[in-house]
């Protein structure tokens, strides 16, 4: 019978060193070291309103898309997840492709924007965003890509505003919210939705961020940091590294009363797939969206599960769903070299056979 | 600072790697010198380690102290990747020096029992990658504590019959403080209570993990699967871990137990800042409460204009303008004056433009007709083939290709 534990004494001792050695070499790059810059993909600012804005991105060459295509981004995070980095930025991906490219950045809600729900987010500033580049290119509907809680958003507002809009496709939306593995949702149906908004008014960033790295306290708060020691001596891994850490940790805070709605009705109610939600007064009826609609989603994605997205294709009411697994997490649909490879060109691709 | 730690680190491991060398060649008892030179090694690579931190923590600059207010548990909120990072390794280099040290004895015929001493004494630092959820929200919470009491202790409150027993009747000239502090006791302990579960359910976790460590361990038990390196141990107990950790988190005992200590600690809070509001509207001070009203009252005046303007935009005179001053944007645009935008901060490669422009596009636009859209798709839902008509210019129906169909109901 063998041991399974055969750990080497002088080894052990060597790969202590290596790492102090790596930490010490290493604290010198990090001091020195500038905070990332994301890729910055040439822009233009064509609305803004309150806190949001909408950029079109100009990139370097002529769109051959005749539709334009606006991202919706979550309200959680910053937009710039799209356009990370220049090797690694979904919205140049898609320019290079030909899509003309829009983003809403929803910006930092503070006090002033305490109250605004979600009927404001939706109907309010989502169909304002849709108005301005429906005007911009002289057309009735244009084109939506809608991620995680802009997904969502997406649907709603496809439901309630059918006519402006053409294509609709969801990344990575959370559409089942009570999947038996969605960890997020099973930690807020025993919470007091009323209770903590009235205790907190907007929900910190920090605190948000505390709970996602929670859904994986080891990996999250240990085991990534250790394995950034072997990257401490390579210049552009520890960027890309630290320009990720940037992004996950530069995030807005959530106006309080667009958080309380979508945890009572998505999350605690699951009223998108029941048929019960209603914004701003509305129902808000899956079946409604009957325009085309490719659902993409990440096989390994810890917060939105897999079959939380999957459910789309039993409640969308068009006859057109097309849906795309990814091989890869909630961040990597955007960021690792497969999903560059694969994602930009297969919604490209999709959104030229409706064009 | 770091050149001395690495060649002090690197010197001393030369001689600890010769000590040991020549301690195995002589085949003599390894116990006594190996753990001399373990505990001179841990010495130094404390040391070492201290004084990294110590240089990294100078650029910290200490939170300010506030009895009434505990910031979110995750030290992560102030974006600072060293922190998280110092954090995150400590628990990691701990936990190394801990197991070369149990390493040095000559390898157990009982494994799971060497596994235990790996694991025992590294337990406290093991802790701290879990100590991300239940200590620093617990330490928060016992500080906050400490400074309530010491705050009701100053005020007198301490004294009161039924302080701290539950409710009991209050009499006198500060009968409604007294009751306010007796429900600010029962609730804080309600909550340290909840937090006290949760942490029980966290530490189960931990435990659990530790059994499918050893049930993963098994499995390497041939030749050629042996774990042999400190980073495979690890990155094996983090696996097992996170499949204990996620097991016991989507448990309906676990769900149960989050939401209570949340809205324990809510409680707490919302009275906190109830007593705080007194105290404020004594000093003739606005409150939170009176802020948040106004702004929940603006927020229903702009929906009212809003609307408003959304009704006005359905005059059809006011359509007809609309549409007029789309044609001239776009006139506008094609000569060459189009809207445009300034720069984003930080973005040197966005194209810059005058900010008076940016809204003009937006703020003439007006809803189309959308009865021949509706139309259009109705009659592609009722169609057996995808066939859809685009929206915004009317046109030859097109075949769309239908990749996955989908099964409706």
């Amino acid at each position: 019978m063998y041991t399974p534990l055969r750990i080497d004494p002088t080894r052990a001792l060597g790969d202590i060193a290596t790492f102090q050695r790596k930490l010490a070499a290493g604290m010198a790059s990090l001091r020195g070291m500038q905070e990332p810059e994301y890729a910055n993909t040439p822009r233009e600012l064509v609305y803004s309103e309150d806190k949001l804005k909408v950029w079109h991105f100009t990139g370097h060459g002529k769109s051959t898309s005749k539709t334009p295509l606006l991202i919706v981004y979550a309200l959680v995070n910053t937009v710039w997840m799209t356009d990370l980095q220049a090797d690694r930025s979904m919205v140049r991906n898609l320019l290079e492709q030909g899509e003309d490219v829009y983003l809403i950045d929803w910006g930092y809600p503070d006090g002033a924007d305490r109250w605004l729900t979600l009927d404001d987010y939706i109907n309010g500033y989502l169909d304002r965003c849709v108005d301005a580049v429906r005007a911009r290119h002289d057309l009735d509907a244009i084109n939506l890509l809608g991620i995680c809680q802009g997904g969502a958003f997406s649907l709603c507002y496809t439901a309630l505003h059918p006519d402006k809009v053409r294509n609709l496709i969801t990344m990575v939306t959370p559409v089942d919210f009570h999947t038996p593995d969605n960890m997020l949702s099973s930690w807020c149906r025993s919470m007091d939705v009323d209770l903590f908004v009235d205790s907190m008014g907007n929900i910190p960033a920090g605190l948000m961020n505390y709970v996602y790295l929670t859904l994986k306290p080891m990996r999250l708060n240990q085991q990534k940091y250790i394995g950034m020691v072997d990257i401490l001596d390579n210049p552009v891994e520890l960027e890309n590294f630290l320009r990720m850490e940037r992004w996950i940790f530069d995030s807005p805070d959530q106006a309080g009363e667009a958080f309380r709605q979508f945890i009572k009705d998505f999350y605690q109610g699951n009223k998108l797939i029941k048929g019960t939600l209603e914004i701003g007064g509305r129902p808000v009826d899956l079946g409604m969206v009957t325009q085309p609609v490719l659902n993409v989603f990440a096989e390994q994605d810890h917060l939105v599960p897999p079959d939380a997205s999957r459910a789309l294709g039993r409640h969308v009411g068009t006859t057109d769903y097309t849906q795309l697994a990814f091989k890869g997490g909630h961040i990597g649909i955007y960021v690792s070299g497969r999903a560059q490879r694969e994602v930009p060109p297969a919604i490209h691709h999709w959104l030229h056979a409706r064009s | 600072m770091s050149g001395l730690v690495r060649s002090a680190t690197g010197d001393f491991v030369q001689r600890g790697f010769a000590r040991m060398n020549r301690t195995l060649d002589e085949d003599a008892p390894m116990a006594d010198p190996a753990n001399d030179f373990m505990r001179d090694y841990q010495a130094l690579a404390q040391q070492s380690w201290d004084a990294w931190t110590r240089q990294l923590q100078q650029q910290q600059q200490p939170s300010m102290a506030h009895p009434f207010f505990t910031p979110p548990p995750a030290t992560a909120a102030g974006s600072d990747t060293l922190e998280r990072t110092l954090s995150g390794l400590k628990g990691y280099f701990d936990w190394m020096q801990a197991v070369s040290a149990s390493g040095a004895h000559p390898p157990s015929a009982d494994w799971k029992q060497q596994l235990q001493q790996l694991f025992g004494a590294a337990g406290e630092p093991f802790a701290q990658a879990f100590g991300g959820i239940d200590s620093a929200g617990a330490e928060g919470f016992a500080r906050q504590w400490q400074s309530w009491m010491q705050a009701a202790q100053q005020a007198g409150f301490t004294e009161m019959p039924g302080f701290g027993k539950g409710s009991a009747p209050a009499f006198g000239l500060n009968r409604e403080q007294q009751m306010q502090q007796q429900a600010m006791a029962s609730a804080m302990f309600e909550s340290m209570q909840a937090s006290a579960k949760y942490q029980a359910l966290i530490q189960r976790a931990n435990a659990q993990g530790m059994e499918r460590l050893q049930d993963k361990l098994a499995e390497h038990a041939e030749p050629g699967r042996q774990i042999d390196s400190l980073k495979s141990l690890y990155d094996l107990w983090v696996d097992a871990s996170e499949e204990a950790y996620a097991e016991i988190a989507l448990s309906d005992e676990f769900r149960e137990a989050y939401g209570e200590m949340v809205n324990c600690q809510m409680r707490v809070r919302r009275m906190q800042q109830q007593q705080t509001e007194q105290t404020c509207q004594q000093l003739g001070m606005p409150t939170r409460s009176e802020v948040s009203s106004l702004g929940e009252r603006l927020q229903a005046l702009r929906r009212e204009l809003r609307s408003s303007q959304a009704a006005t935009s359905d005059d059809p005179h006011a359509r007809e303008l609309a549409a007029l001053r789309r044609e001239l944007d776009a006139l506008k645009r094609q000569l060459g004056r189009g809207p445009a935008a300034p720069a984003p901060k930080k973005t040197t490669a966005v194209r810059a433009a005058p900010a008076a422009t940016r809204k003009s596009a937006t703020a003439k636009a007006a809803k189309k007709p959308a009865t021949k859209a509706s139309r259009q798709t109705a009659t592609a839902k009722l169609s057996s083939k995808p066939a859809r008509k685009p929206a915004a210019r009317p046109g030859p129906a097109t075949t769309m290709p239908r990749r996955s169909p989908r099964k409706r109901k």
